[in-house]
């Protein structure tokens, strides 16, 4: 009995995997699209010479760097229209977990899909010389890329001594802002208690904490917490320390602070003003006033307090709480939302939020040289920066998605709450899965019609406020966030772009003290501001002294030298 | 001291020992049972509502959303099947591989066998590193195929050395009077020491087939470019996108990563799919686990 | 053996030919694809660049070990390393035998299975998952600070994760309720292998059950737990960093950052590839070492060995 049982195991597994490989041979034999289809090779040899207009069905296969849960295989409506249009099917390959071992080992074996978006890995392959620089090919098939970028197309180069186009930058081209990015949240509920308390330094911010905080000690039964910040991994930066940046007025340039006059670069923690900052940040928690879990709470247990609407300060940026706000509109407690306020440390600083960078190309899609058929593969992408596309990636099909009324594209109420409802929307449809990372227009930005490109307007984000974020507004004499701000007129551009753009050089000496300084700053910013207030000032020292051991005026020169190269490009 | 007093008393302490393994048995399996079944209930309920937390047992806004975000990705059925696939031949081969090395090294007479060991054990002490093993595998034809999954892995000396372990508790007797009645070493293997190993070859083949199942970094660096050979985990490693909590990522990364982090529902749902297929696995070797062919058995 | 050594090689080739067959394909399948690409370790002696050829890499000697050795950073994750792996040999190793060895004593099949099968359950379960859930935990309003206040055994709420001191140990004890059940499963299946009749015949000579666990179940096994204890131990220095990665904070970094992490930072992340081939090179040779030296240790005093 148990011996035959024995056999029979074995006899079923043996059954099962012939049959397991049956089917999965069967399979990818039928479901390879990636290469030898027979329309391919011989349109590659033609397109050359061929029509602009060329449709022959071609699969071009690409590597995304980040990947894009919408990503639909084409089968959305909108997908299946572009490959109406242009012939092409896009077959993905996306990077999970860590891009950069996977671009390197791409770069190690030579071996590349046509089209390969790196996303701040592109050095590795341009050290490989895995891309083809694209200016001829712009040149010949790109009218729609040179419409899209137009000036800016030189600042797609790669640098100064490799002036060839790699790529196509990802950003939106002439981006305007319409929503602050970064600031200083106060609960509607807060200010509304306070009766519209004037808030513009830190000392408002503080005293509005206070004041609230003993007023109501706690909210729905449980204690309230003051101010709460978020160092979980790479978070600190959103919310530890980047605020020291902004609150004393500097534009958003990562760990960079460029002197506006000389172009000379500052590891942003060397300043004496960010002293001031993290002496605030010192006091708020001798006084109680900050979270005692900041430095130890995982972003999941941050999002838990917030929605629970008893957190009534954040430092943050808005894209970091956004989905917890969204947890309180359904709960219903709409004035437990956050309002954001350009706090600064005097109040002669101005809030920097919205200082304009230009365009800065950052990363984006570029052609490998191993590319099937380049001529193919830039006219898709010239394609996707045409006016005709960049409609269809952000409004969607025509009578479907939207109407046009009066010469004006228009979203049918019922679209629009599937848009705004429906987190499969862009899934579902297509919409906004060929924009980011492949050209695109910004954000504002007019066609011929005199319509926006893109679908946001300014109505719209109006329309989305709450009623209490409504009457917070007004009883601050505004219509929208944007307006409390100092507004992008108010301060130049800045030459330079968005300093942490700019990557410093792998393998490098600077890479590793980069690494070092943000060990540090790790360490000593939660110790400095978690110390007795008496001990903040030896600490301070300690981490200045630190950071110049660990090398960081070597750094700052050569990331000096980085941002000197850049503008001198940008501006030949 | 009568014998029935000792009986008695030998009994009530049997009582009380095993009263108090039981209790503690329980304990133990409601501290691990506990926060699997936190896992089921987050994942059953809304995911927006879920970021509020407090949610322990029971979902408090039930919704089936969660799993059919995941199931709507539509090559998840080529995934699974090739997840099963990898997993039943990886494991069939793996632990016949295992099985015939371990016997050979447990053999004393063996004059190979210090060779055979140190050459083994080495493999677990270092690798070439990723550069190198992607290059020999491009240069073996074995990027963007299926074995892939099952090649390089397939000798995999721990799991020699457990089950040697086992085979040198087994009497030599045995292999002995096999040899007297003219049973060649291949013989031998077969019809005395594998059925004798059955418990331990059952574990090795968990370990196997657990480790065959949860892989997804060999989908994800040889396999990617084909999406006829993906994997369930890897699937669900695109899906989960935890990009979060790697370590090479920088803050610039994050500004388009705008609402792009899976809720905690969402993942908690992924990990439910993930792992209940295999864990599902265990309760059938099990039956391995009992004392059937022993060592009397075979003797008489 | 010391007879087969004396006989012609080509003799004990021919007798003990299915020997050879059974294990030599093996080693050259081993060969290929573990041995070949150590070549990869030449990288630790240049400063390599991915995308160039070999021939176009440029060749540092020995900076990268000097690098290596002169960097304090180094040696706080190696004390970190040690430390945890320590920590988990001593609990992560002898827990899951306790526990094999108790489980044993069910006497009630279904009971023992599902036992088994529950406790085997967390294995399953992604780091990323387990650290967020210790994390709510130790919290302070989390349930062990709420069990603790209700006891009156604290007054204010202890901040767990804020105390360098106690990082080693949380992340054992969550590594414990994790792996023990999957750990035990392979004594399991070696207790099972012991001969029923060791331990009737103890019985019938009046042996208690512990006696009987401690001289007939325990040395039953002690065969694989020597291997399995050889084995961890040359694995010391390499235990990955993702639990203490997801589990850890700014505030106890000093004592939750290990090799694996510092080579993901100071190697892979600036690009420094040689660096983390470097530090592969020096973890398989504290390993090996430390293998041989455990080998030689354990054949002398127990007779056990894996080489």
């Amino acid at each position: 009995m148990k011996a035959k049982k024995f056999k029979a195991v074995p006899l079923a597994i043996l059954a099962l995997i012939i049959v397991l490989i049956a089917a999965s041979c069967s399979k990818s034999a039928s479901q390879d699209p990636g290469k030898g289809t027979p329309s391919s090779s011989p349109s590659g040899t033609q397109s050359a010479t061929a029509s602009a207009d060329d449709k022959t069905p071609i699969t071009l296969t690409m590597f995304g760097a980040d990947p894009n849960p919408n990503w639909e295989n084409m089968e959305s409506p909108v997908g299946k229209k572009i490959t109406e249009i242009t012939g092409v099917k896009l077959q993905m390959e996306y990077a999970i977990g860590d891009q950069k071992q996977k671009i390197s080992l791409m770069a190690a074996s030579g071996e590349y899909p046509d089209l390969i978006f790196a996303h701040g890995n592109e050095n590795i392959l341009v050290d490989a010389g895995a891309y083809l620089d694209l200016t001829d090919l712009i040149e010949k098939y790109g009218p729609n890329i040179k419409k899209l970028y137009g000036d800016y197309l030189s600042r797609l180069r790669w640098n100064g001594q490799d002036k060839s186009i790699y790529y196509l930058g990802s950003f939106g081209v002439n981006d305007k802002q319409w929503k602050p990015a970064t600031g200083f949240e106060l609960q509607h509920a807060v200010v509304k208690d306070l009766g519209y308390p004037k808030l513009k330094t830190l000392q408002d911010f503080e005293n509005a904490i206070k004041t609230y905080k003993d007023k109501h000690p706690t909210i729905d039964g449980q204690p309230t917490i003051g101010l709460s910040l978020l160092a979980d991994d790479w978070r600190y930066k959103i919310t530890v320390t980047n605020p020291a940046v902004f609150s004393t007025g500097g534009p958003d340039d990562g760990e960079w602070w460029v002197d506006p006059e000389t172009h000379k670069a500052k590891f942003h923690y060397t300043r004496p003003e960010e002293k001031e900052y993290f002496k605030w940040l010192n006091h708020m928690n001798a006084v109680g006033l900050l979270d005692k879990e900041s430095f130890v709470q995982k972003y999941d247990q941050y999002n838990a307090k917030i929605s629970s609407g008893r957190v009534i300060a954040l430092a943050d940026a808005n894209w970091e709480y956004v989905d917890a706000e969204r947890a309180l509109r359904q709960a219903g407690k709409d004035d437990r939302m956050y309002g954001m306020y350009p706090i600064t440390l005097r109040e002669d600083i101005k809030y920097a939020d919205f200082q304009s960078a230009g365009y800065s190309a950052g990363w984006g899609v570029g052609i490998s040289k191993t590319a099937k058929d380049p001529v193919r593969a830039i006219k898709f992408l010239d394609w996707l920066a045409s006016d005709e596309a960049q409609i269809l990636n952000y409004w969607g099909i025509e009578g479907v998605h939207y109407k046009i009324e009066n010469g004006k594209r228009v979203i049918p109420p019922e679209e629009m709450a599937k848009r705004v409802s429906d987190p499969e929307y862009g899934k579902k449809t297509g919409i906004g899965v060929f924009t980011y990372p492949f050209p695109q227009q910004g954000i504002g930005v007019l066609d011929p019609s005199g319509q926006t490109y893109t679908t946001d307007s300014l109505e719209q984000i109006k329309a989305n406020y709450t009623a209490a974020e409504k009457d917070v507004l007004s009883h601050y004499g505004v219509e929208m966030w944007k307006d409390l701000y100092p507004p992008t007129e108010s301060f130049p551009v800045k030459p330079w772009g968005a300093a942490w753009q700019i990557n410093i050089p792998q393998n490098t000496d600077a890479a590793v003290i980069a690494q070092k300084c943000e060990d540090i700053v790790k360490k000593k910013v939660p110790q400095m501001i978690l110390a007795k207030p008496g001990e903040f000032d030896r600490i301070w020292d300690e981490f200045m002294a630190d950071l110049d051991k660990a090398g960081v005026h070597k750094m700052e020169d050569e990331f000096s030298k980085l941002l000197a190269d850049k503008i001198k490009l940008w501006n030949e | 001291m009568s014998g029935a007093a000792a009986g008695a008393r030998r009994r009530r302490q049997g009582l009380a020992f095993y009263g108090f393994l039981y209790l503690f048995m329980i304990l133990v399996s409601a501290i691990t049972l506990y926060p699997f079944l936190n896992i089921l209930a987050i994942s059953l309920n809304d995911a927006t509502d879920s970021m509020r937390g407090g949610i322990y047992l029971w979902p408090r806004v039930f919704t089936l959303q969660n799993y059919s975000a995941i199931f709507r990705f539509s090559n998840l059925l080529t995934a699974f099947q090739n997840s099963v696939l990898r997993t039943v031949i990886g494991t069939v081969l793996g632990v016949f591989a295992a099985a015939m090395i371990a016997f050979t090294v447990s053999r004393k007479d063996f004059v190979a066998r210090r060779f055979v060991s140190v050459v083994l054990a080495l493999t677990l002490y270092f690798s070439g590193g990723l550069v190198p093993v992607y290059m020999l595998l491009r240069d073996l034809h074995l990027l963007n195929s299926f074995w892939v999954y099952i090649f390089p892995g397939l000798v995999n000396a721990w799991n020699v050395f457990v089950l040697r372990s086992y085979m040198d508790g087994l009497p030599f007797v045995l292999q002995e009077s096999a040899k007297l009645d003219g049973a060649s070493d291949w013989r031998i293997f077969i019809s005395v020491i594998l059925p004798l190993c059955k418990p331990v070859l059952a574990t090795i083949a968990l370990f196997i087939a657990v480790g065959q199942w949860n892989a997804w970094f060999d989908t994800f660096l040889y396999n990617s470019g084909k999406p006829g050979l993906t994997t369930l985990q890897y699937e669900l490693m695109k899906i989960l996108q935890n990009t979060a909590s790697q370590g090479g990522q920088t803050v610039r990364d994050q500004r388009e990563m705008v609402g792009r982090i899976s809720p905690e529902s969402i993942r908690m749902a992924i990990t439910f799919v993930a792992a209940v297929p295999i864990i599902l696995v265990y309760p059938f070797l099990q039956k391995y686990f009992v004392k059937g062919l022993t060592l009397g058995a075979v003797k008489s | 053996m010391g007879t087969e050594k004396r006989k012609p090689f080509l003799e004990v080739l021919i007798r003990q030919r299915y020997l050879f067959l059974m294990s030599f394909p093996f080693l050259a399948w081993l060969f290929v694809f573990s041995y070949v690409p150590i070549w990869g370790w030449t990288m630790a002696f240049q400063s390599f660049r991915p995308g160039k050829a070999f021939g176009e890499q440029k060749w540092v000697g020995f900076d990268n070990f000097i690098a290596l050795f002169a960097d304090e950073r180094f040696y706080m994750v190696l004390r970190n390393t040690l430390g945890m792996s320590l920590l988990a040999l001593l609990v992560g190793y002898t827990v899951p035998i306790i526990f094999a060895l108790i489980l044993n004593e069910v006497r009630h099949q279904l009971f023992k299975r599902s036992i088994q099968t529950i406790t085997y359950l967390p294995h399953f379960v992604s780091w990323v998952i387990v650290a967020g859930l210790v994390s709510k935990m130790l919290s302070i309003e989390g349930i062990i600070n709420e069990i603790l206040m209700s006891l009156h055994i604290v007054n204010e709420p202890v901040q767990f994760m804020q105390k360098e001191r106690w990082f080693w140990g949380i992340v054992t004890a969550s590594d414990m309720w994790k792996e023990t059940g999957w750990n035990s499963i392979i004594f399991l299946a070696a207790i099972i292998g012991i001969d029923p009749e060791l331990h009737e015949a103890a019985t019938v000579d009046g042996a208690g059950r512990f006696r009987r666990m401690w001289h007939i179940t325990l040395p039953g096994i002690r065969p694989t737990i020597m291997v399995m204890l050889i084995l961890s131990i040359g694995w010391l220095t390499s235990i990955g960093f993702e639990k203490q990665f997801l589990l850890g904070n700014p505030i106890v970094n000093d004592y939750a950052e290990v090799l694996d992490l510092y080579v993901l930072n100071y190697g892979i992340k600036v690009g420094r590839y040689s660096y983390g081939t470097a530090i592969g090179i020096f973890n398989s040779l504290v390993s090996i070492i430390l293998l041989v030296i455990s080998n030689a240790i354990f054949k002398r005093t127990t007779k056990e060995s894996v080489i």
